[in-house]
This record gives structure tokens, sequence and C-alpha cells, in this order.
């Protein structure tokens, strides 16, 4: 190249896509950074796709945000988790939790839910109560007592208690919380409401309304609501983790859930390194090979040259997708194979490409000077002909950085994916099996794609501001 | 003569490529123990259903014993399987060649066979209509545009469909077809969200022609959108660089009118390269349809591909890869006769 790499920066900075190339190549590392410290490793299989973990989600929900737009205001799903205690004695001994949230909707919650991990005890089995205030100052008392059953005869004490599945209990499905309720309207109302009609009609009126003038629960009661958790011990030493009290909403998070109650803003935010992380082994594999094929194929000619060049044709004459579905489904859905995969058929395009340059490159006079002073061919290639092709290659190992992301998300959206690395393809493939797109979920669908479309097109945009870079040619033709 | 000779060569190293993929993909089945695993998965059934038979007939079960062991022999024996892999590989090969490609699991045609010949003989059609439509209105676009824009390098034009073709690559097609399906199907309800007829299908061939139509519409837009921004900006390069040669200038100089210069001097000057092109993008467009069908719902090769997936289909997914090649190196060999037309200067 006849021009200085300081002329071939200010030559790359002057186009504005190449600009925003960058930019955006900055702020998708930045938040792979973020994940991979953030993160466990194997989130895949020990968060997004274990369906316990998702259990306290609502399903299907849209993002929070979207209430702004929206006349009707939806209740917002909480998920609320304490493990701040207090231990109480005042005759019977108590651990205590407190539990506030504000509720501000025009819809009722679809259900609440109680649950109660890392429970230690020495003796009788502890007791729970639940205890409900309302914003307007009116009290559920007891709305839940449950019973820790007593530990199987033969154990010794201490005896430890939901530490892999915590306690829950689903108060729809509670008849405890029935019976309280019906306790609660007949004290405070002289409603003659039996637990049964109570279930029908859906507690969650009872828990978060107030009655109109015929007395029906229709008005929801906004504001701050509490609820205490108070544990009754029976030994001193016995502990309580952590509570947490589910309020079921209709909108839930940044970008909602998906059927499964899956969190799609943290689906997609580890998406980031995993498709970074794609792109570019691949790539750089694929100009590895493909360059340094290339480049002896080009200099070194005769049967070597025929031999790769013939290899070349056979792989350029396949048509790529159907192959890669073949390999991938033979070999076994693991991100390496799929890798691998893209990379023995990436190779090829550009060793013809290098080849033709290096042919051209070949003729000139100092390599036969290098020739006749007795240098090795390692030696030239390495040293003169490869720094002559160099911009080139890198600004192919650039372009091919998106064709790897996006032949990964086509695999996986075709349902071959690695299961245990959550990917945007794969979080696609989700919505389109499970017919979210016919539901109209657009906040499942939209994001997944338009992240790989951002993180494809910074790269195309780099490349693209490269290209006149290395190729004198078009520089001209602007 | 020259010219029909170069044209066979062309033609037998195209099937040298079939052959030579078909051997890779029956290496890889028997290398991975793959397989065995499917053969021996065949004759167990076999012998499952053959002891079936047998319990009613016979009545001491050592009898059923040696006679099950024997008939298993036999069906070990007739699949290859007492021997290994590398043996089988030429009756495989020919069994493939001769579309000799067994039965499917789960996917059946229209009239109920599940012979994967009667399935692709069905879908095929579909599939090369999906495919032809939209490569030739992509070709059109690209053809018509590309030139146009070519004549202003740097103009507003000119810069919308470069950021469009960049656009064009870097959004997945299937993922622009999940968004036509919400958008018009869903939202809108103008468009049907995929299959290829209405059902029940009407039966007048005018309301069943506009049918096809309508339900083509979405597919085939996804895949001008994903083709026609690569055609756009190879015409349009190609284009440029032609425009630069010194006989234009020279046509130029000799007063033709423009639309001349462009029609003779660059255009025609400038197919063969885009053909080339054209030929290289064709592995994508046969990627892009397998991918629309299956979001479409579109009953042709690449959904029954994906069915296959889904269904863990091996026998489908084998014979699917093989006549995808064999579909390809088709085309491609259409292209090359293309080609030579185009450019009489060719040799092999």
């Amino acid at each position: 190249m006849g021009f200085s790499a300081r002329d071939a920066l200010s030559e790359f900075w002057t186009s504005r896509t190449s600009k925003m190339g960058v930019a955006l190549i900055v702020i998708l590392f930045g938040i792979s950074a973020y994940v991979l410290v953030s993160y466990p490793l194997n989130f895949g299989t020990q968060y997004w796709n274990k369906p316990q973990h998702w259990a306290d989600y609502p399903k299907g929900v849209p993002p929070s945000w979207t209430q702004t737009f929206s006349s009707v205001r939806k209740p917002e799903h909480m998920i609320l988790t304490t493990d701040v205690s207090e231990k109480r004695t005042r005759g019977i001994m108590t651990i205590d939790f407190n539990i506030n949230f504000d509720l501000r909707a025009d819809i009722f919650p679809q259900f609440t839910s109680f649950s109660l991990s890392d429970l230690t005890f020495y003796d009788t089995p502890p007791i729970i109560h639940l205890t409900l205030t309302k914003p307007d100052g009116s009290k559920i008392e007891d709305l839940l007592v449950e019973s820790v059953p007593y530990p199987p005869s033969g154990q010794e004490p201490p005896y430890v208690k939901y530490v892999e599945s915590p306690l829950r209990v689903y108060m729809p499905g509670s008849p405890a919380v029935r019976n309280a309720i019906a306790g609660y309207l007949r004290t405070e109302f002289g409603s003659t409401l039996t637990p049964l009609e109570i279930r029908n009609m859906g507690l969650e009126q009872f828990l978060f309304g107030s009655p109109d003038e015929e007395g029906e629960f229709t008005n929801i009661v906004e504001g701050t609501y509490n609820l205490e958790v108070q544990v009754e011990i029976f030994h001193e030493d016995d502990t309580v983790g952590s509570v947490k009290f589910v309020v079921g909403g209709q909108v839930y998070g940044f970008m909602g859930t998906d059927t499964l109650g899956r969190d799609l803003a943290v689906g997609l935010l580890f998406g980031f390194p995993v498709a970074l992380f794609i792109g570019f082994i691949t790539s750089t594999l694929t100009t590895i090979v493909g360059s340094v094929l290339g480049i002896t194929s080009g200099y070194m000619g005769g049967r070597v040259d025929e031999l790769i060049q013939r290899v070349c044709d056979v792989l350029n004459t396949l048509p790529q997708l159907p192959i890669l579905i073949f390999l991938v489904f033979i070999l076994g859905q693991n991100i390496w194979n799929i890798i691998v995969v893209l990379v023995f058929f990436g190779w090829s395009g550009l060793t013809i490409l290098i080849r033709s340059m290096v042919l051209q490159a070949k003729q000139e006079q100092f390599i036969e000077a290098s020739i006749a002073s007795g240098a090795s061919s390692r030696w030239i290639m390495a040293r003169h002909i490869f720094p002559q092709v160099a911009p080139f290659i890198f600004t192919q190992m650039i372009f091919f950085t998106p064709g790897a992301i996006l032949a990964e998300a086509a695999l996986s959206f075709l349902g071959l994916g690695d299961p245990t690395l959550p990917t945007w393809g794969q979080i696609l493939e989700r919505g389109f099996q499970t017919g979210a797109i016919f539901l109209g979920y657009w906040w499942w669908i939209i994001p997944p794609g338009l992240l790989i479309v951002v993180t494809s097109l910074c790269f195309v945009f780099i490349a693209q501001g490269l290209e006149p870079v290395v190729n004198p040619r078009l520089r001209r033709m602007r | 003569m020259r010219l029909g000779r170069s044209l066979l060569i062309k033609a037998l190293s195209l099937l040298m490529v079939v052959v030579v993929t078909l051997l890779l993909m029956n290496v890889i089945l028997g290398a991975t123990g793959f397989s065995d695993r499917m053969l021996g998965a065949l004759v167990n059934e076999q012998v499952r259903v053959y002891r079936q038979g047998l319990l009613g007939t016979i009545a001491n079960p050592d009898e059923i014993t040696r006679i099950v062991a024997e008939h298993e022999e036999t069906l070990r024996r007739a699949y290859g399987l007492d021997q290994p892999w590398v043996m089988r590989l030429p009756q495989m090969i020919w069994r493939v060649m001769t579309f000799d490609l067994g039965e499917a699991k789960s996917s059946q045609t229209f009239t109920g066979s599940t012979l994967i010949k009667d399935l692709i003989a069905e879908r095929l059609p579909k599939t090369v209509l999906l495919i032809t439509t939209s490569v030739a209105l992509s070709a059109f676009l690209g053809i018509t545009i590309g030139t146009k824009i070519a004549t202003k390098p740097g103009s507003r034009l000119d810069r919308f469909f470069s950021n469009y073709s960049a656009f064009s690559y870097a959004i997945p097609t299937w993922w622009t077809g999940l968004v036509f399906i919400m958008v018009f199907a869903v939202f809108l309800r103008v468009l049907p969200a995929g299959g290829m007829y209405s059902s029940p299908p009407p039966t007048e061939s005018i309301a069943r022609f506009l049918d096809l139509l309508l339900h083509a519409i979405l597919p085939i837009s996804t895949l001008v959108l994903a083709l026609s921004g690569a055609w756009i900006y190879m015409t349009r390069t190609m284009v440029l660089n032609t425009a630069q040669q010194d006989f234009v200038n020279v046509a130029r100089a000799k007063g033709l009118p423009e639309n001349l210069v462009m029609r003779r001097y660059i255009v025609r000057v400038a197919a063969p390269p885009i053909l080339t092109n054209v030929i290289l993008g064709l592995a994508g467009s046969i990627g892009g349809a397998i991918l629309t069908e299956t979001v479409f719902g579109w009953p042709g090769m690449g959904l029954l591909y994906w069915n296959a997936i889904v269904t863990a289909d091996e026998g489908l997914i084998i014979a699917l890869t093989f006549i995808f090649t064999l579909i390809y190196v088709i085309a491609r060999m259409i292209l090359e006769v293309l080609y030579v037309i185009l450019d009489p200067r060719v040799e092999y």
C-alpha cells in the first residue's frame, strides 16, 4: 500500500458510517464485559433453561414501560424478597419479616404467592403467620397460617429445610387463605360469602379491593401495602433465611417475559458476549485458514495450488445452509461444532481471492531479489507477501464476523443451537415455536432480532469504512 | 463445437461435486457411528415386528428365539451391518443417486405416502416457484436500480441504496419474515400469516390463483428484501468499474446517446461478472428459501427440512441435504450455460 497507516486511519475516520460502527462496537463490548463479570458462566443450564427458577415470574407479559402508553393501567408484577428479620420474644418467640409494596393499577393482580427459604430449627417445627395491612388501614389477620411439617423420625436436630426449593404457598389454591378471608369479610363487612364462593370469585379482589355501594369488591385500594410475616419458633437458635411474596401482575421488567416466565432482558443481555464470541472466533479462524492456504496456494503453485483450488471448488459448489444443518445435526448441537463447521465452509472464498492477489504480488522484483539472495519460501511468504495482503485480510475478517453471527442465529432459529448457551436466535426460535408471533407478543420477537441486526450492522459499517482504505480504486470513485 | 465440449466438462465436474459431497456425507455418517446407529434401530424395529408375528404361531419360546436370531442375522447382512461402514459406502451412494431414499418418519404427502421420493416430488415445485420468483424479481430490481444509481455515484439515491444493501445483508431473512407476519397478519390482518392456500382452498382456478398470490406476497417480499440489496450493490460496483474503461469514453466521444452507451457498452460488458456473483450468491438464496418457508409455513422443501429437524428424522435430513445440493448444482449449471452465452470469450 502506497500510503502510511496514519493516512489510512484518517481516510477511515472521514466516513460517518465507520464512526457509527466504532461507537456501536464500543457499546457492544461494554455490555459484554458487564455480562461476563456479573453472570455465571453456566447461566444457560443453571438458570435460563430451568423452569423452577422462573416459577415466580409472570408468563408472557409485556414490559412495564408499555403502561405509559396505555389507558388502562395493568398491575406490575412484583417479586418481593427480604432477608431482613427481627427476633422477638413476647411470650412466644417469633422471627419477623416486613414487606412493603405499592399497588397502583386499574386491574386486580392475577394471583399472590408466598415462599420461605433456608429454614433451620431444633425443636418443634415453626408456624408461619401472615398479616396483610391495606393502605386504608384495614387488616387481614392470619391471612395464612402454615405449619412446617415435622421432620421424619430418625433425623437429628438441627433440621435444615427449604434450601434447594423453597416452601411455596400459592394463595388462590390454599384453603387456609380462603377461610381466613371469609372470616375477615364476616367481621369487617358482615359478609356471608363462603370460602368456596371466595375461591370462585377470585380472592385477589378481597385482598386488594374495597366494597362499593352494592357491596361488590370492584374498587382497587391503591397505595402502600404491608405484609407482616411472623414465624413462630420454639427454640432460640432457629433461623429463617428469606421470605418472598409475589404479586402476580400483567407487566414486568424492562423487556417483559416469555411464556415460561423467563425475564427476556436477562436472556438478551447474555446474548451479547455469546454473539461476539461466535463472531470473533469464527472470523479469526476462518481468515487464518483462508489466508494461509491462499498465500500458500498462490505462492507455491504447482500441485499444492491445484489441490487447494480443487477443494475450494467443491466447497464453493455446496449450498451452505443445508450442509450446515446436516453437519450440526450429525455432530451434535454444541457451540464448538457450530464454529468448526462455519470455519470449514467459510475459508474457500477468501482463499481464492487471496491467491489471485498473491499471484500479482509474486511478480514484484524485490521478491525475485529475495529468492536470489537465498530466502526460504516460508520467509518470503511471511515477510514479503503477507504484509501486502494483510490490510485486505483484516477487512475480510471484519466482514466475516456478521456472517458468522447471522449463520449461528439461523441455525439456532431452526432449532440447532447449543442448548446450554442461550442466544438471540434461540430466544426467537422459542418465540416462533410457541406461537408468540401469532399472539402478537412483539416484545419477544422484535428486540432479539434488532440486536442481531445492530450487531451485524456495526461490523458491516466498519468493513465498508475500511474498503476504500484497502482498495484505492474505490477511493477515486467516490 | 468447442462450446459444447466446455459445457460438457463443466457438467462433469459439477457431477463430480455431487458424488464427492455424497461420499463426504456418508463418510461423516459412517465415521461418527451415526449410520450404524440408524441402521441398527431399523433392524431392531423390524426384528420386534417379526417376533410379534411369531408369538401367535409358535409356542416354544426357545424355537422363537432361534428363528428371531436367524432373521436378525439375515437382516443385518442385508443392511450390511455385519461389515464395517466403509464397505457399505458404494451401496449407500448408489442408493441415494438412484433416489432410493427410504421413508420419512413423521411427514407425509397430501395423498398419504411416506416415501421420501414422493415427498420431494410433491414439495420441490413449490420451492422452485418461491425461489425463482424471488430471484427473478431481485435480479430485475438489482439491475434496474444498480445501473441507475451507478450513473450518479455519491448522489443521495446512491447513498440510500448503499445503506439499503448493508441493511439487507445484516437483517436475518427469517426475522424479517417474523416481523412481517406480526405486522401484516396479526396486527393489521390484511394478509394471511402462512401456508400456500386458504383452507379449504378455492376450487375455481382464477380464485385459486389469486389466493396463491395473496399467500405469496409476504414470503416473496421477505426474500426479495433480503436478496435485492446484494444485487443492487453488485450491479452498481460492476457498472462503475466498466464505466471507467477507455472504450466507454470512446463511445461517448463518438457522440452515442447515453442510454445506448449504458446498454451496449457498459451493461453488456458488466453482465458476465455480475452473473458470476449471482452464481456465488445462489447458495444464499437457497438458504434464505429454507428459512423463509419455515417462517411462513410454505409447504416446500424448506419446511420439510425444518420438520425433519424438529422430529429428528435422520433419513429425511440426509435425503434433503443431497437434494438441495443437487438443485444447487443444477441451478449453477443453468447459470454456467447462460454465462457462456453472455460472454463468448469464455473457455475452459
